[in-house]
């Protein structure tokens, strides 16, 4: 007789949203217990707004566009995450707030958008931060490690009309201190004074030794 | 009493440069913040550093004051760099602590409090936050100055707040760790 492997459930609360992921120990390498190895399926439910639920692949997509997001917003810089292939991109909304868009991988779906407040966006950070720490998940989910920002981000982090101002502020000063200095008029070559000592050029041309 | 955090493993030997001078800025910052939302901050801050294993590190509340002391904004500031494993406790102990205020951090930022509940607690912070920068920073200084301007500094202040809900508990550490190691441009 042989024993199938035990169903189970991981479940992580917060506020506005709960994630839980199913799957079952990977018995092939020797996990058992409470640990998780495969994951079956996984479901986000938001209050006030559909339930989102997929397969691993989706689930490793929104971990990988959701947290550099966050990593990105803590040193203020707000971009873009997951490119127009990508099964979840995150973007910031112009009237503040986040927009999470997940793509079905069946056809005909339209994608769903998400509109996210920092707290909402915290709270999901939070529960994928759970999950990817919990000692009982036993998958490699293959997340880049965070790192500092390029020095590009942070300059970009600046608004272009800003980051100008300076720099062009700085020529306009140099520029206007040029054209006051071309204004001003050459100052005329004095006589020379009858008492003045003569210098050995004009002694020569005088002709004396 | 708030309940220990889980023990995290030991500060490792940090492959990061020692923190900019910046990086420590917005660390005491963070740090200071975190006060002004537990007005029992500085004790928490003692605490969670000794609940999280730093006593080596800073073996008292002066030892953690002085290490805070470098940053530049301050009235009495330190000169000198504070080594990866120090920062990397300062952090450590951040995290914890944002983790512990995550409640109210999240009711700062979320839209769904009633608006005037939500502006009550922006003052409540915003004062309590213009009393310590007075207390303890530099006024001369320009960065001071701009944090303690009403509509100047708000985008500051906010930041401030958003950086600590991203970067609460154990998973933030790592986030904010790599934030405070931005390039200085």
């Amino acid at each position: 007789m042989t024993l199938s492997p035990v169903k189970q459930t991981l479940r992580y609360d917060q506020v506005s949203c709960r994630l839980q992921v199913e799957g079952l120990p990977d018995v092939s390498i020797g996990q058992g217990g409470e640990a998780l190895g495969i994951i079956t399926g996984w479901s986000l439910r938001w209050s006030g707004r559909p339930e989102l639920e997929g397969r691993k692949d989706h689930l490793l997509a929104l971990m990988a566009v959701v947290l550099p997001y966050a990593r990105h917003l803590i040193s203020g810089v707000a971009r873009p995450f997951g490119g127009p292939d990508s099964p979840v991109t995150i973007a910031p909304r112009e009237q503040g707030g986040h927009n999470l868009e997940l793509r079905s991988s069946q056809p005909d779906v339209a994608p769903l958008t998400v509109e996210l407040d920092d707290a909402e966006l915290a709270d999901l950070v939070r529960v994928l931060d759970q999950l990817r720490l919990d000692p009982r998940l036993q998958v490699k989910l293959e997340l880049p490690e965070p790192q500092p920002l390029h020095p590009r981000e942070v300059l970009e982090r600046v608004p272009l009309r800003r980051r100008l101002v300076a720099p062009v502020g700085g020529a306009l000063a140099v520029a206007v201190a040029a054209a006051l200095g071309l204004l001003l008029p050459e100052p005329r070559p004095l006589p020379p004074s009858p008492e003045a000592p003569l210098s050995p050029e004009a002694v020569q041309q005088r002709g004396e030794p | 009493m708030p309940q220990a955090p889980a023990a995290p493993e030991p500060p490792a030997a940090s492959q990061l440069p020692p923190l900019s001078r910046r990086g420590l800025e917005r660390l005491d910052l963070l740090l200071l913040s975190a006060e002004a939302l537990d007005l029992n901050g500085g004790e928490a801050m003692v605490w969670m550093s000794e609940q999280l294993g730093f006593t080596g590190l800073f073996a008292n509340r002066v030892e953690l004051w002085k290490r805070r002391c470098h940053n530049p904004l301050r009235r009495a500031t330190r000169r000198g760099d504070l080594s990866p494993a120090e920062t990397d406790a300062l952090i450590r102990i951040l995290s914890a602590l944002a983790d512990r205020l995550y409640p109210l951090l999240r009711a700062l930022l979320s839209s769904a409090e009633p608006e005037p509940v939500r502006l009550q607690r922006w003052q409540l912070f915003e004062g309590r936050l213009a009393e310590l920068v007075r207390e303890r920073m530099n006024p001369r200084r320009v960065g001071v100055q701009t944090l303690l301007d009403p509509q100047r500094g708000e985008r500051q202040r906010r930041q401030l707040i958003r950086a600590l809900a991203y970067g609460a508990g154990n998973g933030g550490y790592e986030r904010l760790r790599a934030s405070l190691h931005d390039p200085v441009v």
